[in-house]
């Protein structure tokens, strides 16, 4: 291993000064070190003294230039040329730094509008639009099933109308706008077009990214409408629109984020991302377009998390998989193996305890992405496990890249890491992984058959599992949560409240506004025209930036489309025993199995739960993870489908005769929809199940649903030990009383 | 033994039996699936409680069409439920679907995942879905799904379907309950293939190749080829029926109307010759045999006494003092005696 001559000195004259520099580390010299290290561990076993990250990938204290042996293909790169692992462009931050991307949006386009012209003011340099749910599943907001979502989680958007209001005074031909849109892609990307068109600006002028990713949306993110063959459909008409008429704009924003947010390991993220890209690629070949059209607009977008340097690692290992994947396709033009990403610090990592913790973290996740070489970053508030981001909050975030970019010199030196022993150690080790579950996929047939297998999500779903096994058992530190934790606090945070019922009432003018003035002989036509193209050939997209035109709504267009290829029904798969193995000693856990022992013993049966989510809140990390936890705790669960009204959800208890309803609640539907379930229950004689609710619950909802019947409350963060045990201690109470 | 419960704590809690009968006869939701739910518990006075709820109504029950749905784990067996029965309401059936879950973990819990599958139906006014753990009884069927479709019928569903896991045992107890048995099947794997047994297929009345669609399309086709011309060997099980096997696609929707037309084929057959209410009595009878069994096993060995005799004679049956069949008799005799 090591090498054996023990006096390799280069002796360097440097005026007159004799310096004698090391290359390569002396067998002896690491004897001395380990012997060295062995004393300093008093008695731990330095071979056993390494750290197994959740990738499965092993840490070693101590890298040295030996690590770094047989990676010659991988330290002689340089940025901007092939395979750009240093980076997609030669000068980098040197000479244009990051685009400061926040990501935004909520209740209407006049609010939102208001807020973007505030941030550009104020050092923002890239726009980046969150929509509310209702309009991301294809719904206007006056449609029954969202009545707990509009404004909510994101501006409603129902027409153009309402585009122009959002993008008013702001220059559409100099401002790069990202929309996070992938269900009702269609009628919202066409609304940009028109909005623009109507602003002045030519599509060819229109610069920015579609987020456009569906195949991710099955494994994690949620917002589909259609099946997947429909839905890739989709993606490639807008690919092939976007490369004859937008050359600027980014047809696809290819995420991993939404993974890692999901519970995936890093190398998961990257894997399935890479593998997601492909298939797009692949879809576009087959649709007819030639690899260099559209191979340079393709965008990727990741999440950086707290595993520091493996973050790093692994953008840089992205970037050099990336490259070597797209030579298959025989590209001539170089930027086709060039990836270009938008980073976003993790949500996940964030806490509701001791929320300023949370502005430390943000820092240092973005300093990873940083170093990593993102194109463009968004950085989380550090109210992010309360609510949307107030103002205090948003412009701290922005603040925390200002910083970074304008006062540290990370953007003066490309690449710094470079070179490390540990770095480009892990980078290679990250290359690796990866790549072995690349083939894993591929193996299966490529993306849309594993995900349509469900197979990668229920991989994500394992490796959540196990962290919240970890966090849950003090394995895994989160400061102010499991350790550190400040009992005695007890600040109030001003959050940002939307009133809902508002938002509807405004949108439903509009949308009345709009249904009068229009030409209805004009909007039937070319809505007829979409759905034949549907039906038939013929680009979806250009057909929607018709019926668009005319006036014809998001939900119009949605439906349309609905009416042809269906609305995509998931099928729901669960895992159990991950979390449970776990904790074989674990005291807490025994306690909470015991008395469910207990409870079943006089109760005839195990107890019951129905883990529900409620309106289009897609957020299924905690009611899965909830799941099979209570699952190997002794519960016999239910789990309600996505996407359910009160009364579905209502029905499903009483049908199963469950004991327990558990919301999970994350996209702030509750407050609406979590009264509404208990009046329905009431009314179909389930009076008596018990209602309890867990995620994003801001502090000022807590005694509206409490006077609401809610029993307990859960936040995030909460061990799933501790609300397992107050659940069961809830039905033990009850049982002894009735 | 004697079966005597104080009922009055369980009628103050749930109400009366007649109340309960009434609710049951007026197809009350809530008081269907709890007298469900006490039919399944686990506790004695639980299960007389039902008991009585069910011999009140039982007169109302007995018209429904009692479909039984076999196969192994992941053909689709959930999905075609959903297809299916949503096929049925839409005609509109009203329908009741008995779904026994084989998912159960050490600790006694389990994930009930059947319904997830069968979103749309489960929305339906005219559907009621139970998924039930399969809890002790391998395989999962038992006494208390008899039940619950008797229950079920009484409160006024048309058409019960029963969907169990094929893992051997338990297809003989389903047949046992309903009257036309289905058996999925599904390409791809093979392995799926080879775990069904003979037993199983000679007791289908129609078996459904799922799955025909995409790349499985053709390999569907082949093995329903295969299928027919065993099953032409099959002795009917009924006068002049002879087993089917069709193909669909639960997630397609293809294939439905055929099958239901071969379902009321079935029916027609089965009533015309009047097999139908004969073979429902004979399977009374089966009930009530299997029902002794089980409950002579369980006080037998929930007797400490004869549990500390079977210890006895254990020890003696392994240093191969007594015959296990000489043991048993003498275990039986004392347990008599009592
Ligand atoms: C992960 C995440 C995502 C992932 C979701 C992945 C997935 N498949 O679940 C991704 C990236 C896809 C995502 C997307 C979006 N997100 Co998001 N997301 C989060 C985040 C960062 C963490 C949530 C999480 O999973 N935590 C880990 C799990 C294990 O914890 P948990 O769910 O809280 O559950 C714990 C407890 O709450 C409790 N519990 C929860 N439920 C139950 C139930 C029972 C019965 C019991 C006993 C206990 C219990 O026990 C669990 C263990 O401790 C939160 C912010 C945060 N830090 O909480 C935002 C957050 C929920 N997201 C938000 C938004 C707005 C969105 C989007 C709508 C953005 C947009 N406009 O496009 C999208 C759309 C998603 C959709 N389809 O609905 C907002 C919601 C705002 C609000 N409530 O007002 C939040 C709060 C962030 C923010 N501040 O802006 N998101
Ligand atoms: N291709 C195809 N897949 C199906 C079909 N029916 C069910 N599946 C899939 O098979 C898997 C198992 O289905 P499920 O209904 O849960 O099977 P069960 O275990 O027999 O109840 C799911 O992923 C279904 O989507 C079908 O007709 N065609
Ligand atoms: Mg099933």
């Amino acid at each position: 291993m090591f090498n054996d001559n023990n006096d390799i000195f280069i002796l360097l004259r440097n005026s007159s000064i004799e310096r004698k520099i090391m290359v390569g580390i002396s067998k002896k010299l690491f004897e001395e070190w380990k012997e060295l290290a062995q004393r300093e561990l008093k008695g731990k076993d330095l071979e056993n003294h390494y750290w197994i990250t959740p990738e499965e990938i092993k840490v070693k204290p101590l890298y040295t230039k030996e690590d770094l042996k047989d990676l010659a293909n991988q330290l002689e790169n340089l940025p901007g040329l092939e395979p750009f692992m240093r980076g997609p462009r030669a000068t980098m931050y040197t000479n244009k730094p990051w685009t400061i991307r926040q990501y935004a949006g909520f209740s209407t386009a006049e609010d939102s509008n208001e807020f973007y012209k505030k941030c550009l003011e104020n050092g923002q340099t890239g726009l980046s639009v969150a929509f509310d749910l209702a309009t991301h599943r294809g719904y206007d907001s006056d449609h029954p099933r969202v009545s707990g979502d509009v404004g909510k989680a994101g501006v409603a958007i129902d027409s153009v109308e309402d585009m122009k209001i959002l993008f008013n005074q702001i220059p559409l031909d100099k401002m790069s706008v990202s929309m996070t849109m992938n269900g009702a892609v269609l009628p919202v990307l066409a609304g940009y077009i028109v909005a623009a068109e109507e602003q002045g600006v030519p599509q060819k002028l229109l610069s920015g990214t579609i987020q456009n990713d569906i195949l991710k949306e099955f494994m994690v993110r949620n917002t589909y409408i259609y099946p997947p063959k429909e839905s890739m459909r989709i993606v490639s008409d807008i690919i092939s629109f976007t490369s004859k008429n937008m050359p600027l704009y980014n047809s696809i924003s290819i995420s991993g984020y939404h993974m890692q947010e999901a519970g995936s390991t890093l190398t998961q993220e990257l894997a399935y991302t890479l593998a997601d890209g492909i298939e797009y690629v692949r879809a576009a070949l087959e649709a007819g377009l030639e690899i260099d059209e559209f191979a340079p607009r393709l965008s990727f977008f990741f999440c950086t998390g707290m595993n520091f340097f493996m973050e790093v690692a692994k953008l840089r290992a992205a970037r050099f998989i990336w490259a070597n994947l797209m030579k298959q396709f025989n590209p001539k033009d170089p930027r086709s193996l060039s990836l270009r990403t938008h980073c976003q610090t993790s949500g996940v990592s964030l806490t509701s305890q001791d929320p300023h913790n949370n502005i430390i973290r943000t820092a240092y996740e973005a300093l990873a992405a940083v170093l990593g070489g993102t194109q463009s970053l968004h950085t989380n508030a550090f109210d992010e496990a309360l609510a949307l981001p107030s103002k205090l909050s948003s412009r701290i975030a922005r603040n925390t890249q200002l910083i970074l970019s304008e006062e540290t010199g990370v953007k003066e030196v490309i690449d710094p890491l470079a070179g490390s022993y540990y770095v480009e150690s892990l980078t290679n080790q990250v290359i690796e992984k990866t790549l072995s579950l690349i083939e894993e996929v591929e193996e299966m047939g490529g993306m849309t058959v594993a995900v349509s297998k469900g197979f990668t999500k229920i991989k994500i779903e394992e490796s959540a599992a196990k962290r919240q096994a970890r966090v849950d058992k003090n394995e895994e530190v989160i400061v102010g949560v499991n350790k550190y934790v400040n009992k005695n606090l007890n600040e109030e945070i001003d959050l940002l409240v939307v009133d809902n019922k508002k938002v509807i009432s405004e949108q439903i003018q509009k949308l009345n506004k709009i249904k009068k003035e229009r030409d209805n002989n004009a909007v039937n036509t070319s809505i007829e025209k979409l759905r034949n193209g549907a039906k038939n050939k013929g680009n979806l997209l250009e057909l929607s930036i018709e019926a668009i035109r005319s006036r014809a709504t998001v939900g119009e267009i949605s439906k349309a489309l609905e009416d042809v290829f269906s609305r995509h029904k998931a099928v729901s798969q669960s895992i159990t025993g991950v979390y449970g193995s776990a904790f074989s000693e674990d005291t807490l856990f025994n306690e909470a199995q015991n008395k469910v022992k207990n409870f079943a013993k006089k109760e005839g049966r195990q107890p019951r739960i129905l883990v529900a989510k409620l309106g289009q809140d897609g957020h299924d990390r905690g009611a899965k993870i909830i799941a099979t936890a209570f699952a190997d705790i002794g519960f016999d669960v239910d789990i309600g489908p996505l996407f359910a009204t009160p009364e579905e959800t209502s029905k499903q208890a009483i049908e199963n005769d469950v004991h327990v309803v558990g919301i999970s609640s994350q996209a702030a539907g509750h407050k609406t929809l979590v009264p509404e379930l208990i009046k329905s229950l009431t009314e179909n004689g389930g009076e008596k199940i018990i209602v309890v609710v867990g995620g994003i619950v801001p502090p000022g909802d807590i005694e509206d649903l409490k006077k609401a019947g809610v029993s307990a409350i859960f936040g995030p963060g909460t061990p799933i030990t501790n609300s397992a045990n107050q659940v069961i201690d809830i039905l033990l109470k009850k049982n002894l009383l009735s | 033994m004697k079966n005597f419960f104080s009922l009055s704590n369980l009628e103050k809690e749930y109400g009366s039996i007649r109340d309960l009968s009434k609710k049951i006869l007026s197809g009350d939701i809530r008081t269907l699936s709890r007298c469900i739910t006490l039919s399944e518990s686990s506790r004695e006075d639980h299960q007389f409680f039902s008991r009585s709820v069910l011999e009140k109504v039982l007169p109302m029950t007995g018209k429904s069409l009692r479909i039984g749905i076999s196969g192994p784990p992941g053909v689709g067996k959930s999905t075609f439920i959903e297809t299916f029965g949503t096929f049925l309401v839409d005609k509109g059936k009203k329908i009741a679907v008995l779904a026994v879950d084989p998912s159960s973990s050490k600790s006694g819990g389990s994930i009930l995942g059947d319904k997830t599958r069968m979103e749309r139906l489960s929305q339906s006014d005219s559907a009621f879905i139970r998924p039930s753990p399969a809890g002790e009884t391998l395989g999962g069927v038992s006494r208390h799904t008899r039940e619950a479709l008797l229950l079920c019928e009484a409160s006024g569903y048309d058409t019960i379907i029963v969907e169990t896991v094929g893992v051997g045992q338990s297809e003989a107890t389903v047949s046992n309950m309903i009257d036309i048995f289905i058996l999925l099947i599904s390409p791809g794997g093979g392995d799926e293939l080879q775990g069904i047994k003979r037993g199983i297929v000679e007791l289908a009345d129609l078996i459904i190749v799922n799955k025909a669609d995409g790349l499985l399309r053709s390999e569907a086709e082949n093995i329903a080829r295969e299928y027919n011309s065993a099953v032409k060997l099959l002795r009917p099980k009924i006068n002049k029926w002879n087993t089917r096997v069709v193909t669909c696609s639960a997630l397609e929707n293809k294939g439905i109307e055929e099958i239901w037309s071969i379902t009321e084929e079935f029916f027609k057959k089965f009533d015309q010759e009047s097999d139908l209410s004969a073979h429902r009595k004979e399977q009374f009878q089966k009930w009530l045999r299997e029902e002794i069994t089980q409950n002579l096993n369980k006080q037998i060995y929930s007797d400490k006494k004869i549990n500390d005799l079977i210890t006895i004679y254990e020890k003696k049956v392994l240093i191969g003092e007594v015959l296990p069949s000489a043991a048993a008799y003498e275990i039986v005799k004392n347990f008599l005696k009592k």
